[in-house]
This record gives structure tokens, C-alpha cells and sequence, in this order.
């Protein structure tokens, strides 16, 4: 990875390039990767996991920290060198921990469970139970069929990114022109899943 | 669209606690909102997802990509490693050669003395208590194999044998004064073919190291190879540490 990983960005210019500015965010996201790819052949060597592994250790250990420096979890009490490194032996451990179930689950329940914390207990329940009902892979299935514009709008919007920020990456007129059309595309991505789920 | 954005705003946290216990009330009283709070979390998870798999397919595209990249920087690397090996090796053999050209030259009379004098040749001598001697002497029994040598050029100061093993011997016992007595009894006997007194009795003063004795023992190798005489080579280059 030395072509790239020679351009070294230090940790401030790095965390207020993810955390302000989101049009370099994605620039960033990759030089991030990039910066400390070299772990990957860490985690192979210290966990003697195959590259594939150790790869996704990293790749999740990347993903993480970006939420976590976009949503301020991370405090920079260390470096971010350091950081990146006690997420990613733990991913490593975790990894070993499931191999032989889903690897996936390492990072799959997390958005969901940060939601349902958000609920109190009674109508958590509630919720839960309807949840474990819903076909997760069909969801999925679904947002893939809603059409390029609306996945878009979807996604960038799960990405952390706010109503303003999607209208100038997608050129819409207005923020309130991204919030109807994505609220839009809600209710026609729940409309194809109980069209056919129901 | 309505209760989208109803939810939506909840899960922002924008709520009041008020607006909070209304919400999760209807998620007990109402199931249809229930359930479309529900799949707004499961679609939510899904989205996070595919945003997981999307990133993860663009890392795995660059790695795989700078992975063909530094195949170079590799064989690169390689090289560096190679050059620095042959600065090292290149530096120990020079720290060696300069280090056997940098050698006093009584380091290199210890030296002659612990490659050439730990043992003798037994077909060197001629004689039965010659070999005797030389045996004694290969055995480690050094002050009776110079008694005998001792013994024979008593009988016979003519014996340039005797001589030099008593001069060997004495050496070897590190009585220095006695091995110069005998190498000096030997270099004067210009009878033989091959002389070897001069040498060793350089090589004993070198190895004695007293005042004076570093001088009179480069008087005595110029004289071997202005001679042409027995230890002429070594004689050669030590002369250069001086």
C-alpha cells in the first residue's frame, strides 16, 4: 500500500476532514484505510488469520472508526494510530470468536440495537418482537430494487450525512426538496417490502 | 409519510420527554405504527449495511489494487535489504583485513607462535631422542622434552635441531631469555641451508616486548629478507606494522 500510504495526514487534519468536512469525507475514509493498512498483515501474522480475515478485521475496525470520529465517540485521548489499534486486535479476537457462526454479525446487530436502546422497555418489547419478524435480507433486497435515485437518497442519509449536505452531493434544489423526496422513498421502499412480505 | 417523519424525528432525538412517553404509547396502543416503526429500524439496519458492504467492496478494490502496486516497491525493498547486507558483510571484511593489517607486531608473534609452536612436525627431526623430545613436546610435556633437547646439544652444540627445539620450548615456557640464547646459538651457525634462528629470535623478542626489543627484532626481520632468510614472508609484513 506504499504509493498512497507515503501521503501521511495526521491525526487533526484527518478527524476534522471526517468530522466537518463531508465532501472530503470519502477521500478520507480511503486514506484512512490506506494509512494503516499494514495491520492487515499485523493481524495475520499476530492472530494467524487468513488475509480475507484479517482484511475484514480491518475494513470493520475502519468503518467503526469513522462513526466514531464522525459521531464524536471518539475523544482523542490517544492517537488515532493507537485507537485503530486496540479496535482492530479486538476485532481480530472477536473474528476467531465467530468463525464458525456469522462473521457478518460482527457488525450487522450494531445500528439496529443503537435504535432500540433509544426506546423504553415496555414498547421495546414490542418492537423487538415485530423486528425478528421482518425478513432483513428482503429489506435489502428491496432497497437494491427502489431505483438509483432513491437508494441514494437513502443511503447517503444513513451515511450520517444531513438534508443539505445530499442536496448539494445530488444537486436538489432545496434541503426540504432531499427530506420529502427521501421520506418519499421510505414509504416506497415499506410499500414494495409488504407488497410482496405480506 | 406523515408517521415517517414522525419516527424519523424521534430517532433523531428532537423529542421532548413529553413527546417521547406519546410516541412509545402508541407504539403499545397502535400495531400498524408499531409496525412501521419496527421496519423503519430493520431498514435502517439493512441501509447500514449495504453502506458496510459498499465501503468494504471500495477498500477491498483498493487493497487489491495497491496490492499489484507494491509487488514493486517489494522487489525494491528487496534490493535495499540486499545493499544493506553487502555494506555489512563489506564492512566486516574490512574491519578484518583491518584488523590483521592493523595488528602490532607482537599480536602477530603470539599469533605465529599459537599456529606454529602448539605442536611439532615429528618427521622434522631425525634421531631417537630428537623424536622423543618432540613428542614430549606434542604431548604438552614441555620442560622434559627441553631437558632432552637441552641434553642433546650439550652432547652436540653443533645440533641445529636440538637448538631450535630447546629455543621453541623455552618459548613455549615463556622463558625468553633461554629461547633468545638458543635462536642466537642457531642464527650464528652459517653451515645450514636453511636458518631459521634469525626469525625466531624476533619473533621471541616481539613476544618478550621489553625495552629495546621491538627495535632489535626489526633490525632482525629486515635482516631475514634482506637475506633471503628462513621466515622471509611473514618477515615482509610484519615490517609493515611498524
Amino acid at each position: 500500500m506504499e504509493s498512497k500510504a507515503t501521503l501521511l495526514v495526521d491525526d487533526d487534519e484527518m478527524i476534522r476532514a471526517i468530522k466537518e468536512n463531508k465532501m472530503a469525507r470519502r477521500q478520507m475514509e480511503n486514506q484512512l484505510f490506506n494509512q494503516y493498512s499494514y495491520l492487515i498483515k499485523e493481524g495475520m501474522n499476530k492472530y494467524s488469520l487468513e488475509q480475507e480475515d484479517a482484511f475484514t478485521a480491518y475494513s470493520d475496525t475502519i468503518i467503526q472508526s469513522l462513526e466514531n470520529i464522525a459521531g464524536s465517540i471518539f475523544e482523542k485521548r490517544s492517537s488515532l494510530k493507537t485507537y485503530l489499534y486496540k479496535i482492530f486486535n479486538n476485532k481480530c479476537v472477536d473474528l476467531i470468536r465467530k468463525k464458525t457462526t456469522n462473521k457478518r454479525s460482527i457488525y450487522q446487530t450494531a445500528p439496529v440495537s443503537e435504535m432500540m436502546n433509544m426506546i423504553s422497555d415496555q414498547a421495546k418489547n414490542v418492537i423487538q418482537q415485530l423486528i425478528e419478524k421482518n425478513d432483513f435480507d428482503l429489506v435489502r433486497k428491496r432497497i437494491n430494487e427502489l431505483g438509483e435515485n432513491c437508494r441514494k437518497l437513502l443511503l447517503f442519509f444513513a451515511d450520517g450525512y444531513n438534508d443539505k449536505e445530499i442536496a448539494e452531493f445530488l444537486e436538489y434544489k432545496t434541503a426540504d426538496v432531499v427530506k420529502t423526496s427521501r421520506l418519499r422513498c421510505m414509504e416506497k421502499l415499506r410499500g414494495m417490502y409488504t407488497k410482496n412480505n405480506g | 409519510m406523515d408517521n415517517m417523519e414522525y419516527i424519523e424525528s424521534y430517532f433523531k432525538g428532537n423529542n421532548t420527554a413529553a413527546q417521547k412517553l406519546q410516541f412509545e404509547n402508541k407504539i403499545l396502543d397502535d400495531p400498524g405504527f408499531a409496525d412501521e416503526v419496527a421496519f423503519y429500524i430493520s431498514a435502517n439496519g439493512a441501509m447500514k449495511q449495504e453502506l458496510y458492504d459498499e465501503k468494504k467492496q471500495r477498500f477491498r478494490e483498493m487493497y487489491d489494487s495497491h496490492k499489484v502496486i507494491t509487488m514493486k516497491p517489494r522487489v525494491r525493498s528487496l534490493w535495499k535489504y540486499m545493499a544493506a547486507a553487502s555494506v555489512i558483510i563489506a564492512a566486516f571484511v574490512l574491519t578484518w583485513i583491518f584488523s590483521v593489517n592493523s595488528a602490532s607486531p607482537h599480536q602477530l608473534a603470539d599469533k605465529y607462535i599459537q599456529q606454529n609452536f602448539k605442536t611439532l612436525n615429528v618427521t622434522m627431526g631425525n634421531g631417537d631422542s630428537l623424536q622423543t623430545g618432540i613428542s614430549l613436546f606434542n604431548s604438552g610435556k614441555l620442560d622434559e622434552a627441553l631437558s632432552i633437547f637441552e641434553t642433546l646439544e650439550n652432547r652436540d652444540p653443533a645440533n641445529s635441531e636440538a637448538l631450535k627445539y630447546a629455543g621453541i620450548v623455552s618459548l613455549r615456557l615463556n622463558n625468553y631469555d633461554k629461547a633468545i640464547k638458543y635462536f642466537s646459538l642457531l642464527a650464528a651457525n652459517s653451515s645450514l641451508y636453511s636458518n631459521s634462528g634469525k626469525f625466531y629470535k624476533a619473533i621471541t623478542l616481539l613476544e618478550r616486548n621489553s625495552e629495546g626489543d621491538k627495535e632489535q627484532a626489526k633490525q632482525l626481520l629486515q635482516e631475514v629478507v634482506d637475506k633471503d632468510l628462513e621466515g622471509k614472508n611473514e618477515a615482509e609484513k610484519w615490517l609493515k606494522t611498524f
